[in-house]
């Protein structure tokens, strides 16, 4: 890649960089027709949301100022059933002229014309938060920040719905060393739930998925939670890329040539994507004969965006970069599963790279999880196999019936791991989608779209992890298997040797059963070590070959 | 205590020392045990009768799935050494009941629950060391009683008694379940030996003198022989006595002759001590409606059992290849008639006694 100009890493020490590449769009009353789409759709989904937006902000923040993330969560009940959450972080901080921007303005954030790897994407999120406070209570939203220059700077947050332009009042600044932002709202229309669709069991997967954070939660009910930090690292800054031709979408594409400042269609697609050289262009150009290629790119028409991606489609390209993806990686996978889940076994895979639609990078972590903690408490205490899904580290916890990672799991058959049972064993398949452009299937960013490579490929992470379980469950069956049986031929050993004793008219029978013993321990235990040795690798060269098998079919 | 005791003591204590000596070279004790099932059951036509195989099973201690069963046998040998110690006697039902106790205190198991689970460890230990039960002091129900000329010493409980079986009058003797410990056969002065199934027929032909006048030892095992007088139909053939059986005629009746002529399937590993192969069948059979016409009115219908019966029988090779037992059994089948013995009494109720020498002065028998 060396050379090319799609690897635009950006390395922001300041605050003020960050944000300096706001753009505006006017959404905010399509938020208000639309706001089921934006994930505020029910009253618990509303208040897992409202979390979600503001925690991934922090993260996402704290990741890229290169700082551990603390955060705090905190949820109280006022009026009867409206609740206040307030969120705090230990990030970076907002530049006071920016803070409307950032809280209160949709699509104005510093995630959406970046192509890049990031848990939010679309930059609706805290915006949205302002926008639902307002239109269910008519309160602002509380801001204070600071950047750890010695300021900090406090205001009132409303937008103003027909110009979606945010509006600041009672703005203060004082004194302090506080670094980070505390965003502090009050809402109607939600629900506090301890349920899986809840905020605590949201704040739990978060927690696993980014064992650099270190989360506390106090409910309503004064529930208090520490997830704790389990590794010591931020996690390498996510890498801008542009955006491969084969993986854009009409929507996208004219999304991205409207808000384009280039003179011609030509250059705007060689400075805004990847692999698109002059004679890519040339072919282009006579792929569509009778299209402008010259024209601005804001007079880009629907239907010649459309014809463009097909002709994509047809032509030949430079496989994309894979530079830009961040998995978690399965050390830290390991780290966090152990402090929050505490299993008695676990696997966790690691895969590499593939691609989507013909050119999007996107990889898969998968890890099972398995006793302990693991799997869900059921209403009636009871526990039930879990899947728990992620995109980029932000977890999945609605829409789950249209999600790829169901359908993917769903589809494996858990009797051929020993796992038939799996809706009632004490297990988490844990699935993390990492790609810089996840396919959701709509704005509540809570399900990943069925594409045939990307269900396959989760298939496979999963099923090499219930593999390794497998083996692990196996193990753990005989050995109790071995313990019964020594211990119900045990219980005829004394009787035995008075026996044997009276019968033989020789030797005594305590004599003979402490050899009697001895043999059953002895021959128990090179029993084991015989079946176990044998069995186990006999499974484990079965295991791999098989694995083999598919994965040289599939990346064929 | 008498000789083919101390035999049967040797061979326990011989199996108690070399598992012993299993034990104490630190490997597994083991039992090995010729299998008493179907598949290893053959007819043998040397012999002339039923015999076990050379299939073998052996049990292993350290096996989970055969350790009680281990335990077990090896309880009921050391019981049964016990016994021959202190000469004495139990039934199979009294063995368990000295076994059926709780392995510990804290233990929820016996070493025997039912009697089921020790029947079967005696005719392992019987079949394995070459024993009958009743070299191990086990007795069984005693069913048989014989009459005729022979002299029968029976030592028992320190005593000695001397039995004639001339001198029992109406009731005759009856026939102990061991015949061989204890038991010697003085004098035997008789031709041959006469079986009769039914004890009414017995006390007909008892009555009527006839073991007297025919010289011959008249038995009745009363039904289906048991393993006591099957033994003692054996030790008399062994003498050179011919034996003839005389049973009603139906599949129930002849199977009767054929258990004692060959054994059978449950007692294949006894058949070397109970089955005599050289047995005649003298009557009753389908064949006599032709010799003896009033028979022919004193048929009565078969049951449903001897229906059933007649057609396995016609399966049993060592039946089958004899001509004249397929006649029989297919004109059971195709008639679905029977003639009890009681029915020779029509006549008159000496007819019997005639019926029966008339037969056998002229060898009219079955094979």
């Amino acid at each position: 890649m060396g050379g090319d100009r799609e690897a635009k890493g950006i390395f922001m020490a300041s605050a003020d960089s960050i944000f300096k590449e706001f753009r505006e769009h006017s959404v905010a009353e399509f938020f208000r027709k639309n706001r089921q789409m934006l994930g505020f759709a029910g009253k618990t989904r509303s208040l897992t949301t409202i979390v979600h937006e503001y925690v991934t902000n922090s993260l996402d923040a704290c990741e890229e100022g290169g700082i551990l993330p603390e955060i705090d969560v905190k949820i109280s009940l006022v009026n009867g059933d409206h609740c206040i959450v307030r969120v705090q972080d230990n990030g970076p901080g907002i530049p006071p002229k920016m803070v409307g921007k950032a809280l209160g303005m949709m699509l104005a954030g510093t995630k959406f014309h970046r192509y890049m790897q990031q848990r939010g994407q679309q930059g609706i999120g805290a915006a949205g938060c302002t926008m639902f406070s307002q239109i269910t209570t008519g309160k602002p939203v509380h801001v204070k920040t600071g950047t750890g220059n010695g300021k900090v700077y406090e205001c009132d947050l409303t937008v103003d719905v027909k110009t979606n332009k945010p509006v600041q009042q009672n703005e203060r600044n004082s004194d302090g060393e506080f670094r980070g932002i505390v965003v502090e709202g009050e809402f109607a229309e939600v629900k506090y739930d301890k349920g899986e669709y809840g905020v605590m069991e949201y704040l739990k997967r978060t927690a696993l998925a980014n064992p650099h954070a270190q989360i506390s939660f106090e409910g309503p009910d004064g529930e208090k939670q520490l997830f704790p930090r389990a590794v010591n690292s931020v996690p390498p800054k996510a890498v801008e890329v542009l955006p491969h031709p084969l993986g854009i979408t009409t929507n996208e594409l004219v999304e991205m040539a409207h808000h384009s400042e280039e003179r011609k269609i030509t250059s705007f697609l060689q400075q805004n994507f990847a692999r698109v050289s002059p004679a890519r262009i040339d072919e282009l150009r006579s792929a569509m004969p009778n299209f402008d290629i010259d024209k601005p790119p804001r007079e880009l028409k629907w239907g010649e965006a459309e014809e463009m991606v097909k002709a994509f489609g047809q032509m030949k390209w430079i496989a994309p970069s894979t530079d830009a993806l961040r998995p978690i990686g399965k050390e830290q996978i390991e780290k966090a599963l152990v402090n929050i889940l505490n299993p008695q076994y676990m696997s966790v895979g690691e895969r590499r790279p593939k691609v989507f639609r013909g050119g999007v990078p996107f990889m898969v972590e998968a890890a099972i999880a398995y006793g302990g903690g693991s799997g869900r408490r059921t209403a009636d205490g009871s526990v039930a196999g879990d899947v728990i899904r992620y995109a980029n580290r932000a977890p999945l916890l609605f829409d789950a019936g249209g999600c790829a990672i169901n359908e993917a799991t769903k589809s494996i058959e858990w009797g051929r791991y020993d796992m038939r049972d799996f809706d009632s064993l004490p297990m988490t398949v844990f699935v993390n989608f990492v790609s810089v452009h996840v396919p959701y299937t709509g704005a509540g960013k809570q399900a990943i779209s069925n594409e045939e490579e990307i269900l396959d490929e989760i298939k496979r992470a999963v099923m090499e992890c219930c593999r390794d379980v497998q083996l692990h469950l196996r193990g753990k069956a005989r050995e109790g298997e071995r313990d019964a049986k020594k211990k119900a031929i045990m219980r005829y050993v004394e009787q035995l040797a008075r026996d044997l004793a009276e019968l033989s008219g020789k030797g005594k029978a305590e004599d003979l059963q402490k050899k009697l013993i001895a043999l059953v321990e002895g021959k128990y235990k090179k029993h084991i070590e015989e079946a176990s040795l044998e069995e186990i690798s006999g499974e484990a060269a079965a295991a791999k070959h098989a694995a083999e098998n598919e994965n040289g079919n599939g990346e064929e | 205590m008498a000789k083919k005791s101390s035999e049967a003591f040797e061979k326990l204590e011989g199996l108690g020392r070399s598992m012993v000596s299993e034990v104490m070279k630190g490997d597994s004790p083991e039992f090995e045990t010729p299998i008493r099932s179907k598949g290893n059951i053959d007819y043998d036509e040397n012999f002339g009768y039923l015999r076990l195989g050379d299939k073998k099973e052996t049990r292993t201690f350290v096996n989970v799935g055969q350790a009680r069963k281990f335990m077990q046998t090896v309880a009921v040998a050391a019981k049964c050494k016990k016994f021959l110690e202190e000469d004495s006697h139990t039934s199979i039902r009294g063995l368990f009941y000295q076994l059926k106790f709780s392995l510990g205190e804290d233990v929820e198991e016996e070493l025997f629950t039912e009697q089921s689970e020790s029947n079967p460890l005696i005719e392992d230990l019987e079949v394995a060391l070459t024993l009958k039960r009743e070299d191990l002091n086990l007795n069984t129900d005693r069913k048989g009683v014989v009459a005729g000329k022979m002299k029968i010493i029976d030592k028992f409980g320190g005593e000695e008694t001397k039995i004639d079986c001339s001198k029992q009058g109406r009731s005759g003797w009856a026939i102990p379940s061991d015949v061989d410990n204890g038991m010697e056969f003085e004098d035997v002065d008789a031709d041959y030996v006469l079986v009769v199934e039914k004890d009414a027929l017995w006390q007909r032909l008892n009555e009527d003198k006839f073991w007297r006048k025919e010289n011959c030892i008249l038995i009745t095992p009363k039904g289906q022989a048991s393993r006591g007088c099957r033994r003692l139909i054996k030790k008399l053939a062994q003498k050179k006595l011919p034996v003839i059986v005389f049973t009603d005629c139906d599949a129930w009746g002849w199977y009767i002759y054929w258990a004692i002529k060959t054994g059978s399937m449950n007692l294949a590993y006894l058949a070397d001590d109970i089955a005599t192969p050289q047995a005649k069948f003298v009557g009753v059979t389908m064949r006599d409606i032709q010799d003896y016409d009033f028979l022919g009115k004193l048929t009565i219908n078969a049951k449903e059992i001897d229906i059933k019966r007649a057609q396995e029988m016609l399966d049993y090779p060592w039946i089958a290849r004899h001509k004249e037992w397929v006649d029989e059994l297919k004109t059971v089948l195709k008639t679905k008639k029977k003639i009890e013995q009681d029915a020779l009494q029509g006549p008159r109720l000496s007819f019997v006694g005639e019926y029966l020498r008339e037969k056998i002065k002229a060898k009219k028998f079955l094979p």
